[in-house]
């Protein structure tokens, strides 16, 4: 008997093994992408939205008759906002379920964690969200915005139409807003900001107790100059940041602030009527004057058959990685990783403010700089939009990665050029 | 070409009867509907200078114009590039002459483009309106106007000010007309003893705001003045020290009562009961979207009972997390009792079928809880500021706490409750139903942290994941004021909430978190049944 | 003496378990690396590195069980332990890759560039050389429960109340290793590793020898833990979970007897931790989650507490589960999940193998109560059965 049970332990992961192995013999008339993106778990919040995107355009795309005449067949995954998940279900989806292309992440960790799985199995991410930059892999495109093509010109438009000269940089303590911080700094002390004008604070993730944060910004916004907060401060923590902020009447006309990680889906879970004013900087928003736009809202509102349900610039980040890759597998004439990685670049497709956005050599993307303030209605209104800018993988801010290009066209290819020493990878000498 | 457009206007336009002749210099005699149109085609600097002038035309029927603007519901007809006020009207806006108030019909939305606004427009439009209303009839107007001139001061309001001071009667719209003149002379180019006045007034009115306002004016004062000014702050600051530190027990006070909102419950499924309840969390959570619910139903059917929401949503939250709890306590820990750490394994289950359970119905995202008006903004106490939610959520964590106390220790519910938990075969002996009084003891511990779940949503995001974030503060909670005991649950509560704002200014929040938990631990050695131990053999058991 | 001990712990259940992992260990990498990947035997990569996975989470669900389910002790930390394995080998394998970041410094890792950290701070001296980084795996964790259990024990915290501050701890350690300062790569950790000991980590070779010594060190785990709960020293331990004021009495010195399990399981749950982190290929704070700890726990108690092989089947049944259905019904997995944890604490509470040795019992005991009929010894018989267990 007590062997017995043993056995069954056995045959218990045997059938686990069975079962794993059945890999779904995808038929032959389907090209199947990959979803990854949480469903459960801390990030399904944010998550979850861009699952429901992709569905929606894989439908679309069906619809136009798909992709060189197959059907897209997307697979969903959910790696539950658990880091090693990730790797583990990117590796599924590229093993077992042979995926052309996958879209999914947000947060920087589930990305650093799927990269290597990537680079290993020669696939192709798609990655929908603003992040830090310092990284250019040649199997990821970085569709969101690098500090670049969001902190920099925020922080312009602040210092130039609000003669804004002291600055808080508040944000969650971890990777990003610690690098858009440096950068920020690096790049404000450039423009002549004394280094005691500039108050750096750090919070926990899912901080909800703001009283004190608040009075002190409060405290260094009363030394006579026109201040502002830059915020990276990280989701969950930002509706506490502003009710606190509301209720302490910190209006947006003494101190104003511009927050790089709140959109349209945050605000929805909040009375904006009190923030009115506050800034937020991205590529797009959902009051976007454009034709284009306004057909992919009439959309994304039939497909969730929800009429409040709001866009979002991670969205369009989705909305171009996936119309920049199909167009690549066209031009390519396959699905074909290495093909499609040669072909994608140069690439150009129509993005959601009524211009067009280019798959540059580093994997990054060109796109124009929006700067809206926060309405009654959780919306943005526009009040700056800045010519395409290309995405700046390695900062010019920092010194080590000053000296970095990235061009991953032959016959360079590669993703950390030193210009000063003219080799590849890194420091080169 | 602007100044061009201005120079017609001046010449064609009639003289405004209501304008005050002291201070209509350069706009003086332009028409303010010219001026007004003039936005339709103005950039952010251009339009800066328009409410420049409007302000200086001094016309107070300007005032729901410019409000309006500030507000972003000024808008231009597309076809002849008239300004209006729009309201919005089902599909369409209707339209309102900015100067008469008169109604100008109805557009569509599309024939009209909303005139842009940014913050540093609504600052101007706050001053200018400042300038315009302080001669206002109405005592809260005119309070109004001294407070948006206090807080963007320009020397250009000055004489006004002076005009608006000899006029007023009322003492306390008198002392901020006061202090915005004093803060308005600084700018000015008035002589050196005035401005001496000037800041001793300043440093006699103190606050933060003080401080900011004499370190910004600073540079650009005589240097005669520099020692002064130094002075002042010095002063202010020195005064300002004292409510710093009540400012941050207040802080302290008012994080320990949120605390006590999330752990009270678990005092009692927790404390009392000594089941390891992970459901607790998502217990706070549907009381949360309990409001997100009664809120909706009102804001489709009864608007005008918002501010009355909350009070409906308490009772609504506590049936329905009891109930959810009783069901709980029914189906599922029933069959647990003596095994304590397994409970912790079905409870952590039932958690996360309640938390996926919400997800499917309401979608992961936040749901927005509005805060009742009475629950907005704060108020001044000396030196500190009291936001009123914080201020009503220490008073609602307290009444619940004295209410529980008060059934716990007097009610016959109360009395089965302890007998049950302290000795169940015999209580079951006495005549007690023992399995009814643990449902309802469940019951409630649930449809308390249900209550707390309504408070909650005031200040924090109502998402799914809403009752994770507390619930290992909740067990801290509990544990470190001692299990089993009320009275431990709130010394304990607040002892953290302080402990946690003394610390945060120091070494920050992030490190401030992390000592209290280290502080947690070390106590738990030194003390290893809490704050408050329950003494006796019941304990070792 | 030693082989003696040893030999106690091979008791047939326990032999025929650490055969059945060989087996595995060796059977897996075989079918991996040397079929063709057509080949019905095939087995792909990833399902591999997936069941590797499994095995050092089994691991660490063995180490809890040693603690909850024979001292009483239930750890709602031992994910703190198991990360600081993990963190420890990271930092081996962050110091390999050597000048292969992307910004080509020899010395620093990539995080610590970019955030302008100019030298490598003290607590990573050392880790590049593997030997020092594999005592590490042991001594950190281990230093960390013997401190910890050293207090914890001394003042006779227990029950909840030890429960619940294990749990204090792991959300303190989660804390700290999200800050940056700290110097561990904040939120996002370490990743992106190159090589151990001069074999790439993403070779099919080096996977299939990761796998093999996971099974390995399961094995032997499993071992030493069998030969502790069969020695003399695991009788007064189960006799601590049962009766602790009476084994104090009888002059046992309790807290050195709970500390002791409590380092030995804490280097046990390192050691699955450093084993996990060049199969998956990244260790952050996120293993810190006291979320986390919980589901070990769960683990364990699904498959049986207070037996050896219980929590290793647990943890492989329950992360099967999860893998399957977070692929499979990814909307509907979490409901999967919460059921079956309230129908294990319901209708198993032994857990799978605790139940089927019970079933297994009780009928022994039945037919030895009907054979005491006959003549006589019955209550013997019964006893014998209990000890065996």
């Amino acid at each position: 008997m007590t062997f017995k049970s043993k056995l069954g332990g056995a045959l218990l992961a045997a059938v686990m093994s069975t079962t794993a192995l059945q890999g779904a013999f995808a038929a032959d008339d389907t090209i199947k992408i990959g979803v990854l993106h949480s469903l459960s778990g801390t990030m399904a919040i944010s998550e979850t939205t861009l699952k429901d995107v992709m569905l929606m355009l894989v439908a679309e795309q069906n619809k136009k008759g798909g992709v060189l005449g197959k059907k897209l067949e997307a697979v969903v995954v959910d790696p539950a906002s658990d880091w090693p998940l990730f790797a583990e279900k990117a590796r599924q989806l590229i093993s077992k379920d042979k995926v052309a292309a996958v879209f999914g992440c947000w947060t920087s960790s589930s990305r650093k964690s799927v990269l290597p799985v990537f680079e290993e199995l020669n696939s192709i991410l798609f990655y929908p969200v603003q992040y830090e930059g310092e990284e250019s892999s040649r199997n990821i495109f970085y569709t969101g915005a690098a500090p670049n093509q969001q902190a920099i010109p925020a922080v312009d438009y602040l210092a130039k139409e609000e003669g804004v000269k002291r600055w808080v940089l508040a944000g969650t303590d971890y990777v990003y807003p610690q690098t858009t911080n440096k950068i920020l700094k690096a790049y404000l002390m450039s423009k002549g900001v004394a280094e005691s004008d500039i108050m750096i604070n750090y919070t926990p993730f899912g901080h909800s107790d703001w009283q004190t944060i608040v009075s002190d910004i409060k405290k260094f916004g009363s030394a006579g100059k026109k201040t502002a907060v830059v915020s990276t401060i990280n989701g969950d923590a930002n509706v506490p940041f502003y009710k606190e902020l509301g209720n302490q009447g910190i209006k947006a006309e003494d101190i104003p602030v511009v927050a790089f990680s709140v959109g349209e889906e945050e605000l929805a879970g909040l009375d904006t009527k009190p923030l009115v004013g506050h800034l937020a900087a991205w590529n797009y928003f959902q009051s976007v004057d454009a034709d284009v736009n306004a057909e992919f809202i009439k959309e994304w509102k039939a497909f969730t058959k929800n009429d409040k349900r709001v866009t979002n610039d991670p969205m369009e980040a989705a909305y171009i990685g996936f119309n920049a890759w199909v167009k690549a597998v066209e031009a390519a004439g396959t699905t074909n990783t290495d093909a499609v990685l040669d072909s994608i670049i140069g690439v150009s497709v129509p993005n959601l403010s009524g211009g067009t956005s280019t798959v540059m050599p580093n994997h990054h993307i060109t796109k124009p700089v929006l700067i809206g303030e926060i309405q009654a209605d959780g919306q943005f209104d526009i009040v700056q939009e800045t010519a395409p800018v290309v995405g700046d993988e390695w900062s010019d801010y920092l010194p080590d990665s000053k000296n970095l290009i990235s061009d991953w066209r032959k016959p360079m290819s590669c993703g950390n050029f030193n210009v000063a020493s003219g080799k590849c990878g890194g420091k080169g000498s | 070409m602007m100044i061009k457009f201005f120079l017609r206007v001046f010449f064609l336009c009639v003289v405004s009867a209501l304008a005050l002749p002291s201070y209509a210099q350069s706009g003086a005699g332009a028409d303010p509907r010219s001026l007004i149109d003039a936005l339709s085609k103005a950039d952010f600097g251009e339009a800066e200078k328009l409410i420049g002038q409007l302000a200086a035309t001094g016309d107070a029927r300007l005032v729901p114009a410019l409000n309006a603007f500030s507000e972003g519901d000024l808008y231009f007809r597309k076809s002849d590039n008239l300004v209006f006020i729009g309201k919005s009207a089902g599909s369409n806006y209707e339209l309102i002459d900015p100067v008469t108030g008169a109604s100008a019909g109805q557009a569509a939305k599309n024939a009209v483009t909303k005139i842009k606004i940014n913050n540093s427009l609504r600052r101007v439009i706050r001053s200018a309106m400042g300038g315009l209303t302080l001669l206002s009839p109405d005592r809260g107007v005119r309070l109004q106007a001294a407070d948006a001139v206090l807080r963007s001061p320009s020397a250009e309001n000055l004489e006004l000010l002076e005009t608006a001071i000899s006029k007023e009667t009322d003492g306390e719209v008198k002392a901020r007309m006061v202090e915005a003149r004093a803060v308005s002379l600084l700018s000015s180019d008035r002589s050196v003893d005035e401005k001496r006045a000037a800041i001793q007034t300043i440093k006699n009115y103190g606050g933060r705001n003080a401080i900011g306002i004499l370190m910004g004016a600073s540079a650009s004062l005589d240097p005669s003045l520099k020692a002064d000014v130094d002075a002042a702050i010095a002063s202010i600051e020195s005064g300002q020290r004292l409510w710093d530190i009540g400012q941050n027990v207040w802080y302290g006070v008012s994080l320990g009562s949120v605390l006590l909102l999330a752990a009270i419950g678990l005092a009692i499924t927790f404390g009392v009961m000594g089941i390891i309840n992970m459901a607790h969390g998502e217990m706070v959570m549907l009381g949360a979207y309990s409001t997100f619910v009664v809120q909706q139903v009102i804001r489709d059917s009864a608007p005008g009972l918002f501010d009355w929401s909350l009070a409906i949503a308490l009772p609504v939250a506590f049936l329905v997390t009891g109930a959810v709890g009783f069901v709980i306590e029914r189906g599922v820990i029933r069959f647990l009792y003596g095994r304590p750490l397994e409970t912790l394994l079905a409870t952590w289950g039932v958690s996360l079928i309640l938390q996926q359970t919400i997800r499917s119905i309401f979608g992961p995202t936040n749901q927005e809880v509005g805060n009742p008006s009475w629950m907005s903004g704060s108020f001044p106490v000396g030196g500190m500021t009291i936001t009123w939610n914080r201020m009503w959520i220490i008073a609602f964590s307290l009444s619940i706490f004295v209410a529980l106390l008060v059934v716990m220790k007097k009610s016959s519910f109360g009395l089965n409750m302890r007998a049950v938990t302290q000795n169940r075969r015999m209580a079951s002996s006495m005549g007690i139903k023992t399995p009814w009084v643990d449902a309802f003891t469940f019951a409630l511990g649930s449809g308390i942290a249900g209550i707390a779940g309504v408070a909650l949503s005031q200040i924090d995001n109502v998402s799914p994941n809403l009752g994770q974030s507390y619930i290992i503060d909740s067990f801290m909670v509990v544990v470190f004021g001692g299990v089993g005991n009320l009275w431990g649950t709130l010394v304990g509560a607040l002892s953290l909430g302080v402990l946690n704002k003394f610390l945060e200014p120091s070494v920050g929040a992030v490190l401030g978190k992390i000592l209290v938990l280290v502080l947690i631990i070390l106590f738990i050695q030194k003390r290893p049944r809490g704050l408050f131990a329950l003494k006796g053999r019941a304990v070792e058991a | 003496m030693i082989s003696g001990f040893v030999f106690r712990a091979l008791e047939g259940r326990i032999v025929a378990a650490v055969g059945i992992l060989l087996a595995i260990g060796i059977l897996v990498p075989a079918l991996n690396l040397l079929t063709p990947p057509d080949s019905a035997l095939h087995i792909p990569t990833y399902v591999m590195s997936l069941f590797g996975k499994y095995l050092c989470y089994a691991l660490l669900a063995l180490a809890l069980d040693l603690v909850w389910g024979y001292c009483g002790i239930l750890s709602l930390g031992h994910g703190a332990f198991f990360a600081l394995g993990g963190y420890a080998m990271g930092m081996y394998l962050m110091r390999q890759i050597g000048s292969r970041g992307v910004y080509g410094n020899p010395i620093l890792p990539d995080f610590m560039v970019f955030l302008n950290w100019k030298e490598l701070p003290w607590f990573w001296y050392g880790f590049d050389w593997f030997v020092f980084a594999m005592v590490m795996v042991l001594v950190v964790p281990g230093l960390l429960a013997f401190v910890f259990g050293w207090f914890a024990f001394r003042s006779r915290v227990n029950g909840v109340y030890l429960s619940i501050i294990t749990q204090a701890m792991t959300y303190a350690l989660l804390l700290a290793f999200f800050r940056n300062d700290m110097g561990f790569g904040g939120n996002n950790g370490l990743t992106d590793f190159k090589d151990i000991l001069g074999f790439s980590v993403q070779a099919d070779g080096t996977r299939a020898v990761l796998f093999f010594m996971s099974a390995l060190m399961l094995s032997l785990c499993l071992i030493l833990a069998s030969a502790i709960v069969r020695s003399k020293f695991g009788k007064v331990l189960v006799g601590v979970r049962d009766a602790e004021s009476r084994v104090r009495f009888l002059g046992f010195r309790v807290e050195n007897i709970k500390l002791f399990t409590f380092v030995v399981s804490a280097m046990m749950a390192g050691i699955a931790g450093a084993l996990f982190v060049p199969q998956v290929g990244i260790i952050n704070p996120g293993e810190f989650a006291p979320a986390n700890s919980i589901e070990v726990v769960v683990w364990t108690a699904v498959g049986g507490r207070g037996t050896l092989i219980g929590p290793i089947i647990g943890a492989i049944l329950v992360n099967g589960g999860k893998s399957f259905f977070t692929g499979a019904f990814p909307e509907i997995w979490l409901f999967a999940l919460g059921g079956l944890f309230i129908a294990v604490t319901l209708f198993l509470p032994k857990g799978i193998v605790g139940t089927i040795q019970h079933g297994f019992k009780a009928r022994k005991a039945l037919k030895a109560a009907a054979e005491a009929e006959k003549g006589r010894g019955g209550t013997e018989t019964v006893a014998q059965a209990q000890a065996a267990e």
